[in-house]
C-alpha cells in the first residue's frame, strides 16, 4: 500500500492553489469536482473556490441532494454524478473519417487525442474503476488507442474519503475507502490542510514542487482514522463471498421479474457507472457524403436496441436487460477480465429514478447461505447509554391524550434521520422509551406522544424549556423509494399516523415522482385524530385523503366503519402499487388482507411494528420477533421479509 | 329513467355486478330511482321497512338511538353498497336509521314486491340471496373489527 511507504507530507489549506498551478504548468487541464445544475459534476478548475467547499451530498435510493455545512473543507462531497470515464473515454469519439474524392476512397483513424489533464480528487473506487477499464480497454489482445492515449496524458491525484454515502459500498467490493493504487498522489483532508503522499515517480516530482512539510504524528493519525471512520459507517453491505455462483445459479429467480416491475430501462445506471464500457459506432456524414466520420457513444445493454439481430431482440424483456447488467458487473465480469465488474461507488443507485439498489437486489436474489450482512455503524448513541440533550421548544396538543413536542437543540445526527426511524426518550427518573419521528425540519425534529403509562403522561405535561435525553435516530424506517413512479397507497389507524408523516412530507416534498397517492387515516371517533389541521393542506398538494372513524355522533358527516370500507372505492390495482402500514396489529392484518385481494405483492407492502423496546438497538431481547428484532431490524418491515410471522398468536 | 337505464345503473354498483340479463331486467322492473336531499331520513328504525335500496351517489349514515347518548352512526355506506336489507329479511323492521348526509341518489326496490318476486323465481332468488347473504356478511365483519375498539388506548404501560 503506497500509503504505508510513501513519506507523509502536509500541504496546509491555503496552499491548495500551488497544487493546481502546479498541476496545470505544461498547459494541462486540471480537471475536479464542482457544483453545477444543484450535483457534483467534474470540470475544469483553476482555483479552489471552484472547488464544493463548504458543500456535502446526500445520496440515497433514487435520490441526490447537495446540502450546505459551512465547512472549509473542498471534498467533503463522496462521488459525483458523472465519472472521470467522461474524460478518460469520452460519451462520443471520432474513430475513422471516410473521404471519397474521384474514385478514391481514403479511410483515416481519427487523431488520438494527446491533451494532458490531471485529474484532482479522485476516489478510491474511481481510481478503482478506472483500473477496470484499463483491464477492458487496454489489457489486450486489442487495444482502444483513444482510451489509452487519454490515461497516458492524465495525472491523477486522489483523495481518500473521510466521510461515506448512504450509496457507497466500496468496503465490500474491496475498492476503498483507501487509496491502494493508481495515483501519482493521495490526499488526505484534514481540517487545516491535507495529508499528501506520492503514489509514482511523476507524483513524487510534483510533490517536490509543493509548499509541503512534513506531517506530523497526529496529523498522520487524524487523516488515518477519518479514512477508518468511513469504513466504519459502510459497514459489509454485500455478500461478495461465492456471488459469482451464486448469481449465476439464480438466472430464472422470480425476482428478476419484480425488478423489471420497477426497472423503467432508461439506461441512467449504466451512463453513470464508471465502469460500463459498451458503445455502438454511428455514421455522421456531409450531404454528399464526401466525408462520412464513424463516431464512437456509450451505449446500453438496457436500450431496446442494443441485442438486435435482423430476427428480433435476444433481450426483448426488461428483466432480461436487468438480468444481463447484474449478472455481467457481479459474475460473468469476473470470468472475463478477473474482477468484479462493480467498485461500489453506488452512482446507479442514487441515479436510478425508481431507487433500484443493487445492493438489495444482490441479496435478495442471490443470498448468501449464512447471512453475515454487516450494518452500517450508527452515526451516534451506538451504545444504550448514550444520549444527547434535547430542549421542549413548544407542546401542541392533538387528542385529548396526545401531543407533538417541538424539540430543538438537537445534536444534528438526529436530523439525519429518516422517514419511520425513531428516538429513545429518557427523562430522569422514568424508563427510558422509544418514540417514532414524526416530523424532520430543519434545526428540529417533532415528536408525537400518547401518554400511555407514568413515561409518556409526564412528557405530555411536560414544559417549554424542558431538557430531555435522546438517543438516534434508530432502526430501519419507511422505504420512500419503492414508490418511486408508482401509486402509493397509505393506510394507518389512531396514533399510526405519526411515524408516516415524515413519509407523506417527502411524498410531497416530490409530489412529481410517484404517481397517484391515497392516504386512508381511521381513527376512533372524529375527536381522536391526528394532524386534522394538515389533512387539508396535504389534499391541496395532491394527496387523496379518505378517513373514517369507528364511532360519530350526528354532527359527523364523514365517513363511519372500518378503513379497509374505503378500499372499496379506490382505483388503484395490483403492480404499479406501493403499499406503507401502519396501526394496530389487528387493524394491519384486516387490511394487508385486501391488499392481497388487490394483487398487490409482499414485496410491496410495507408494515411498522410495534414491540416492547428498550434498548433500541437489539441488546435487550425485549422485541425479538422469530429471526428478527423489531427495533434493530425494523421497525419497517416488507411483508414478504416477514412472512408468516404476522399471523402467528403469540409471537 | 327507463328500464334499460336502470338495469345499466344496476349493474354499475357493486351489488348489482356481473347479474345475468334475466335477473337485471326482472329486478329493473320493480326498481325505482330515487334522489334523497341532505339531511333527510331514508328509513327510520323500529318501523318496518317497506324498501330496500342501493346507493348510486352520496353517502348515508346508519344510526342508532342511545337515549343517553343521542344518535350514534354505527357506520357510513358508500356508492354500490346497500341499505334496507331487513326490508328482504323477517321480520322486515329496519334495525337503524338511515339518513343521508349529503344529496344522495339510490336504486330503490319495494319490498313486499321484491319479495314477491324472490319467491316466485327460483333462479332468481339463487342469484339474489348469495349478494345479499355477502352484503351482511361483509357489514358483520366490519362490525367487528369496529367492535374491537382497536384505537383506543391499551392498557397503562411502564413507559
Amino acid at each position: 500500500m503506497v500509503t504505508a511507504v510513501a513519506e507523509r507530507r502536509f500541504l496546509p489549506r491555503q496552499e491548495l492553489q500551488a497544487l493546481i498551478d502546479v498541476l496545470a504548468e505544461d498547459g494541462r487541464r486540471v480537471i475536479g469536482p464542482m457544483v453545477a445544475d444543484g450535483a457534483v459534476v467534474y470540470d475544469e478548475v483553476h482555483r479552489p473556490a471552484d472547488l464544493p467547499i463548504g458543500v456535502r451530498d446526500e445520496q440515497a435510493p433514487g435520490s441526490y441532494r447537495l446540502v450546505e455545512t459551512g465547512s472549509e473543507r473542498a471534498f467533503d462531497v463522496t462521488v459525483g454524478m458523472t465519472s472521470w470515464k467522461r474524460y478518460t473515454f469520452p460519451p462520443t469519439v471520432p474513430l475513422t473519417r471516410a473521404s471519397q474524392d474521384g474514385g478514391g476512397l481514403s479511410l483515416e483513424p481519427a487523431p488520438e487525442p494527446a491533451e494532458p489533464m490531471a485529474f484532482l480528487g479522485v476516489r478510491a473506487c474511481e481510481l478503482a474503476a478506472l483500473r477496470v477499464q484499463d483491464r477492458v480497454l487496454t489489457g489486450g489482445p486489442f487495444v482502444d488507442a483513444d482510451y489509452r492515449a487519454r490515461r497516458d496524458a492524465a495525472i491523477v491525484v486522489a483523495a481518500q474519503c473521510t466521510r461515506a454515502g448512504k450509496t457507497c459500498f466500496c468496503t465490500s467490493m474491496g475498492t476503498g475507502p483507501e487509496v491502494s493504487e493508481g495515483a501519482d498522489l493521495v490526499l488526505t483532508e484534514l481540517d487545516d490542510g491535507f495529508v499528501v503522499t506520492a503514489g509514482s515517480t511523476r507524483g513524487a516530482d510534483l510533490l517536490d514542487r509543493l509548499p509541503t512539510r512534513r506531517a506530523s504524528e497526529t496529523q498522520s493519525a487524524s487523516a488515518d482514522a477519518a479514512v477508518a471512520e468511513a469504513r466504519d459507517a459502510m459497514g459489509d453491505q454485500v455478500a461478495t463471498d461465492g456471488l459469482h455462483d451464486r448469481l449465476l445459479d439464480a438466472l430464472d429467480s422470480p425476482r428478476w421479474q419484480e425488478v423489471a416491475d420497477r426497472c423503467l430501462a432508461c439506461a441512467n445506471c449504466t451512463l453513470v457507472c464508471p465502469t460500463c464500457f459498451c458503445t455502438s459506432v454511428s455514421q455522421r456524414s456531409d450531404l454528399d457524403t464526401a466525408t462520412v466520420v464513424a463516431e464512437r457513444s456509450w451505449d446500453s445493454c438496457f436500450t431496446a436496441g442494443f441485442a438486435k439481430v435482423a430476427g428480433g431482440s435476444f433481450r426483448n424483456r426488461r428483466q432480461d436487460r436487468y438480468r444481463q447488467w447484474l449478472t455481467h458487473k457481479f459474475a460473468t465480469w469476473i470470468d472475463q477480465f478477473g474482477s468484479f465488474g462493480c467498485v461500489g461507488c453506488g452512482r446507479c443507485i442514487a441515479w436510478c429514478p425508481v431507487g433500484i439498489d443493487v445492493r438489495e437486489e444482490l441479496e435478495a436474489i442471490a443470498p448468501p447461505a449464512e447471512r453475515h450482512r454487516k450494518r452500517p455503524a450508527l452515526a451516534t448513541g451506538t451504545g444504550p447509554a448514550t444520549y444527547s440533550v434535547g430542549t421542549i421548544h413548544s407542546v401542541t396538543p392533538e387528542t385529548a391524550d396526545t401531543v407533538s413536542l417541538v424539540i430543538d437543540g438537537i445534536d444534528p445526527v438526529i436530523a439525519t434521520g429518516t422517514p419511520g426511524q425513531f428516538l429513545m426518550v429518557e427523562q430522569p427518573g422514568f424508563p427510558a422509551f422509544p418514540i417514532s419521528i414524526s416530523r424532520y425540519a430543519p434545526g428540529h425534529v417533532v415528536l408525537t406522544v400518547r401518554a400511555a403509562g407514568p413515561a409518556t403522561a409526564h412528557l405530555t405535561q411536560s414544559e417549554p424549556g424542558t431538557q430531555i435525553g435522546l438517543r438516534g435516530p434508530l432502526g430501519v424506517g419507511w422505504p420512500v423509494e419503492r414508490g418511486l413512479g408508482k401509486d402509493v397507497v397509505i393506510a394507518t389507524g389512531g396514533i399510526g399516523l405519526a411515524p408516516l408523516r415524515p413519509l407523506l412530507d417527502a411524498l410531497v416534498a416530490s409530489r412529481d415522482r410517484f404517481g397517484k397517492v391515497s392516504l386512508y387515516y381511521g381513527a376512533r371517533t372524529p375527536n381522536d385524530m391526528l394532524y386534522t389541521g394538515e389533512l387539508a393542506s396535504w389534499a391541496e398538494l395532491g394527496i387523496d385523503i379518505a378517513l373514517t372513524v369507528d364511532r360519530a355522533g350526528p354532527e359527523w358527516l364523514g365517513r363511519v366503519g372500518v378503513v379497509t370500507q374505503l378500499f372499496d372505492q379506490a382505483d388503484w390495482h395490483g403492480q404499479p402499487v406501493v403499499a406503507y402500514l401502519c396501526g394496530p396489529e389487528r387493524m394491519m392484518q384486516v387490511a394487508l388482507r385486501t391488499l392481497a385481494e388487490r394483487g398487490i405483492p409482499t414485496e410491496r407492502t410495507f408494515v411498522s411494528l410495534e414491540r416492547h423496546m428498550q434498548c433500541g438497538i437489539g441488546l435487550c431481547g425485549h422485541c425479538q420477533m422469530g429471526k428478527v428484532f423489531i427495533c434493530r431490524d425494523g421497525p419497517v418491515f416488507s411483508v414478504a421479509q416477514l412472512g408468516d410471522a404476522l399471523n402467528v398468536e403469540g409471537l | 329513467m327507463s328500464e334499460h337505464g336502470l338495469s345499466a345503473r344496476l349493474s354499475e354498483s357493486w351489488f348489482g355486478a356481473n347479474l345475468p340479463p334475466h335477473a337485471l331486467s326482472q329486478l329493473a322492473e320493480i326498481a325505482q330511482l330515487r334522489s334523497y336531499p341532505a339531511d333527510s331520513t331514508v328509513i327510520r328504525e323500529g318501523v318496518p321497512t317497506t324498501e330496500f335500496g342501493i346507493v348510486l351517489t352520496g353517502r348515508i349514515s346508519l344510526r342508532t338511538l342511545v337515549p343517553e347518548r343521542g344518535p350514534v352512526t354505527v357506520l357510513t355506506v358508500e356508492p354500490g353498497d346497500v341499505f334496507g336489507w331487513s326490508a328482504v329479511v323477517e321480520p322486515h323492521v329496519a334495525t337503524s336509521t338511515v339518513m343521508a348526509l349529503e344529496p344522495v341518489e339510490a336504486l330503490v326496490f319495494d319490498g313486499p314486491a321484491l319479495r314477491r318476486l324472490l319467491a316466485s323465481d327460483a333462479a332468481l332468488a339463487a342469484t339474489v340471496y348469495p349478494r345479499l347473504l355477502t352484503a351482511v356478511a361483509r357489514r358483520l365483519v366490519a362490525t367487528r373489527t369496529q367492535l374491537l375498539d382497536l384505537y383506543a388506548g391499551q392498557e397503562q404501560v411502564a413507559w
